[in-house]
């Protein structure tokens, strides 16, 4: 048995991508508060370390140390759970994301993935959706009004975006012919797919800031109204894990939407140094988070009666007439 | 609530004050109603009318509805002790009027007949803005209103003992527990003293139904409350049935207090009320003093003051502004910290002149406390020459961002006739078309003469308010630039009677020595009589009902805080909206809880 192809690269394949995310996560909320302080004309968190630069770290470290309480009014199991439900979506969504063209390594080809799965693209579909049980379950379990509004937000919320998200995706799998995302990233497109897939972007990128919970739609947690909606019941470690989990939702569907939309490893001399696509992806991964931060900083949140209406009315419409021409396109271009 | 019954209120207002027409309505009254009318008094051209309380309603109605005055909007309810005056009845109730159309202004005086258990009518079926105001004296004065809908304590907890404003009522503290160890009997007591712990607190208002709603309790700890306010709201999903506002977390009895000290220690506690507006309380609170002493302030104190109450009607709006684009936005918007920028320099003025940011207490009585420095003018021109650029910046993220529109517009709107019955006032009554404005309606100090317009709108709605607050920041700035063009030269203080000489005098000047020992030892003594003077500050009518009995201390003080009679229309505006918008209403209202509760 080939053990090492088996076992031992995928191990440490999996220990490398979950350490790299997970410091990322980390350093993406000094990101987003670095920035945000600079778009609100402060400077951000700068006290601990150079340029703020151990902020994660203590503030791990508060998380870490602070007492574990279960409230006796929640739903024991299902309260423990909900913050794991939000977790392994989020880390599962990256297995199917090409870091990088395949390495040569010890003289066996290494694919710079986790996984290359021919319906790549149904399972992000899928395991994004998964995220939200854990919100909505955590919202339940709280036996909270206001974590019960968030949940109910949740669920609102995710029927009205998961459409068009679908049906943008499906538009996506007829231009290139395939679920697989590996391929997707390495076949060529004509000049006005390309085009055409980045006229579609926009909204696109509105389904993604739904399904991440980001502002402007983030009214499951809504500090001003719900305080912190699903997450009002949860301290120390469960509340980081949820912390950690969207932070992580961001980057998983970062990278999700750099692979799908902007050709994920590619750029140049990616053939000689392969090793350099994973920088490609990690700084369009970063263009898309550091969209992902001006919105928040830019613009008021929407109301969720709101996002529904605009999710049924105008986006889904609009993904079915963009599904109805890319399958023209298709037919009459390719 | 009666509330449809007194919607053909007129909505027109008029800017010309009508002094004669008001002493020609006393006429009236006491010619149609020559058994009610006790007696009628005229101190400092305010028109007081004595009524017996039987007769309170018959009267009130024939002055709200008769078509020659039209008093539709009922300013004030407050009441007072009269223990110490030697007057029977011991009690008494004041209603402040004022007939938009006709710009007259009365005040109703109700002795109230029964000592030891004091009832008068309850104007609330008139006036339905009277609701909180009658509650209030209900709560610290203990005179109950007869047909008052829901006559609970408002700013006390529910079970304080007694009624803190009757001048029986010992002024007294909770004594300072000085040992380290909780087993102390010094302890035994802490802040029981004054409950009575038998009552029971009901978990739901009246007229609620948890089992078949949601009842949800927002706040007192809540991020989006302005403070310590407290909201049952009862909830159909998320579709509000109905809102009970609980008040009082920070009542800290200014009234009592200021009945204690003398008229001039006033100021700094006026700061501590609507800390989001010093200098227009201070403002207000003195120009009552000063009408009760009857002086003029010198006509550079007067600009001066004119330049600190718009600069910090623009410092306030700012903070409006901030925290409420933060209330639909979350604390990610860059606009907060835009907002506070500006102020931030307004407040950098303010320590300019007074030393202080937040709690000014620059304005005083007879003028201002020092006067403004040589660099002050040059610093304030800088700003208001980038002010309107920056202004410009904040309507170009909101004013046409289609989420903020879809926020705002239609959220809480109220017609213009249930503004004035609520006796709402300030931007939240100008949104609905009704340029009410005290600059204008009854101006002080010298506002008739500067150019400015009262922004209106005529939606009502989150949208409109916005507006309307957005367009009297840019007024704000052209009051202050024409006020600096004529700021003139001279005294910024009135004489030595009524503010303390400069240091400089007191070292080379016996006279001013001696002035000075007196108002610090002594204090002024107005002539015994009643004032009641408004202004309009950022939030709506700011009134102090004064009250003198010829001592160093004010008798009565009482204050009419906007945001205390504005937030009475929350229930009103947030019914059947979702609990994002009750968030809007409540940011869009504007009200500061130091002053809701005081």
């Amino acid at each position: 048995m080939d053990w090492m192809g088996l076992l031992v690269i995928p191990v440490v394949k999996g220990a490398i991508i979950l350490l790299l995310l997970l410091t990322a996560t980390a350093y993406l909320t000094l990101f987003e508060r670095k920035l945000l302080g600079r778009f609100q004309v402060r400077l951000g968190p700068n006290r601990a370390g150079p340029y703020g630069l151990l902020q994660p770290l203590a503030d791990a470290v508060k998380l870490f140390f602070k007492e574990e309480v279960v409230p006796h009014h929640v739903d024991k199991p299902v309260y423990l759970l909900a913050p794991l439900l939000t977790l392994v979506p989020a880390l599962a969504l990256f297995a199917v994301v090409p870091l990088g063209p395949s390495v040569h390594l010890f003289g066996r080809e290494i694919p710079l993935s986790m996984g290359d799965v021919n319906v790549a693209v149904l399972y992000i579909l899928a395991i994004g959706s998964v995220g939200t049980y854990g919100v909505m379950l955590a919202g339940w379990a709280s036996n909270n009004n206001y974590s019960l509004l968030g949940a109910m937000r949740t669920s609102a919320q995710m029927i009205s975006y998961e459409l068009p998200m679908g049906l943008f995706v499906v538009s996506l799998i007829l231009l290139s012919g395939t679920m697989s995302v590996t391929q997707i990233v390495e076949q060529g497109r004509p000049w006005w797919a390309w085009l055409w897939l980045w006229l579609g972007f926009p909204f696109f990128f509105i389904t993604v800031l739904a399904e991440t919970n980001r502002s402007p739609f983030d009214f499951p947690e809504t500090e001003n109204e719900l305080i912190a909606g699903y997450q009002i019941e949860y301290g120390g470690f469960k509340f980081a894990i949820f912390y950690v989990s969207e932070y992580l939702h961001m980057i998983t569907t970062g990278g999700v939407v750099a692979t799908l939309f902007f050709g994920g490893w590619k750029g140049p001399f990616v053939d000689r140094f392969p090793l350099l696509g994973v920088v490609y992806l990690a700084l369009k991964i970063l263009a898309i988070l550091f969209l992902f931060i001006w919105v928040r900083a830019s613009v008021p949140r929407v109301r969720y009666d709101q996002l529904m209406r605009f999710g049924w009315k105008v986006l889904l419409p609009l993904s079915l007439l963009y599904l109805g021409i890319t399958a023209l396109l298709v037919v009459f271009l390719l | 609530m009666p509330l449809e019954q007194v919607l053909d209120t007129p909505t027109a207002v008029s800017y010309t004050p009508d002094y004669e027409g008001e002493r020609a309505v006393v006429e009236t009254l006491r010619q149609r109603f020559p058994d009610a009318v006790l007696a009628t008094e005229e101190f400092r051209g305010d028109q007081v009318v004595t009524v017996r309380a039987d007769r309170l309603l018959d009267v009130a109605r024939f002055l709200r509805d008769d078509p020659e005055l039209r008093f539709n909007y009922l300013v004030d309810v407050t009441s007072y002790d009269r223990l110490h005056l030697g007057e029977t009845p011991r009690f008494a109730t004041v209603y402040q009027l004022h007939s938009m159309p006709y710009n007259r202004r009365l005040r109703l005086l109700v002795p109230v007949p029964n000592d030891t258990n004091p009832v008068v009518p309850s104007v609330v079926e008139l006036w339905p803005g009277a609701n909180w105001m009658e509650r209030e004296i209900y709560d610290l004065m203990g005179i109950r209103f007869q047909g008052h809908p829901d006559l609970r304590r408002i700013l006390l907890p529910h079970n304080w003992d007694g009624h803190p404003l009757r001048k029986d009522y010992p002024l007294g503290s909770e004594p300072v527990p000085f040992s380290v160890n909780w087993s102390e009997p010094e302890f035994q007591d802490l802040g029981r003293q004054v409950l009575k712990p038998e009552l029971p607190l009901e978990n739901v208002p009246r007229g609620m139904d948890p089992e078949k709603y949601i009842v949800v309790n927002m706040g007192p700890q809540h991020p989006s409350t302005h403070g310590v306010l407290r909201l049952i709201v009862e909830l159909e999903g998320e579709r509000i049935k109905q809102v009970v506002p609980d008040l009082g977390f920070l009542h800290s009895g200014f009234e009592k207090q200021a009945e204690n000290i003398r008229y001039k220690d006033f100021v700094y506690y006026t700061d501590r009320m609507d800390y989001t507006q010093a200098m227009n309380n201070n403002l207000g609170y003195v120009l009552a003093v000063e009408k009760l002493l009857g002086i003029e302030v010198p006509p550079r104190a007067r600009v001066i003051r004119v330049i600190m109450s718009e600069l910090q009607r623009l410092a306030a709006h700012l903070l409006w502004l901030g925290t409420h684009s933060m209330d639909l936005a979350g604390s990610g918007l860059a606009l907060l910290m835009y907002a506070f920028r500006e102020r931030e320099e307004i407040l950098d003025i303010f320590e300019m002149v007074s030393g202080a940011r937040l709690t000014t207490s620059y304005i005083q009585i007879g003028g201002v406390w020092k006067d403004v420095p040589p660099a002050f003018e040059r610093r304030v021109r800088d700003f208001i020459a980038y002010m309107p650029a920056r202004i410009d910046d904040y309507e170009r993220m909101l004013t046409r961002n289609p989420i903020w529109r879809h926020r705002t517009i239609g959220v809480g709107k109220i017609t213009a006739e249930q503004a004035i019955a609520m006796s709402v006032t300030g931007p939240v009554l100008r949104s609905t078309g009704v340029p009410y404005d005290l600059r204008r309606v009854r101006p002080y100090c010298g506002y008739e003469e500067y150019d400015f317009d009262v922004i209106t709108a005529t939606d009502g709605d989150a949208y409109a308010r916005y507006m309307v607050r957005m367009g009297e920041m840019r007024q704000s700035l052209r009051i202050i630039e024409q006020a600096l063009d004529r700021l003139p030269d001279g005294p910024y203080k009135a004489g030595p009677k009524v503010s303390p000489p400069p240091r400089e005098l007191l070292d080379t000047s016996m006279e001013a020595l001696i002035h000075h020992f007196k108002l610090f030892t002594e204090g002024i003594k107005p002539p015994r009589g009643q004032v009641y003077h408004s202004i309009e500050n950022q939030k709506g009518e700011f009134g102090i009902f004064l009250m003198s009995d010829g001592s160093n201390k004010p008798y009565r003080t009482h204050v009419r805080g906007p945001s205390f009679v504005n937030l009475q229309i929350l229930d009103l505006m947030s019914r059947d909206h979702l609990v994002a918008d009750l968030i809007t209403n409540i940011g869009s209202i504007d009200i500061v809880l130091g002053e809701v509760d005081r």
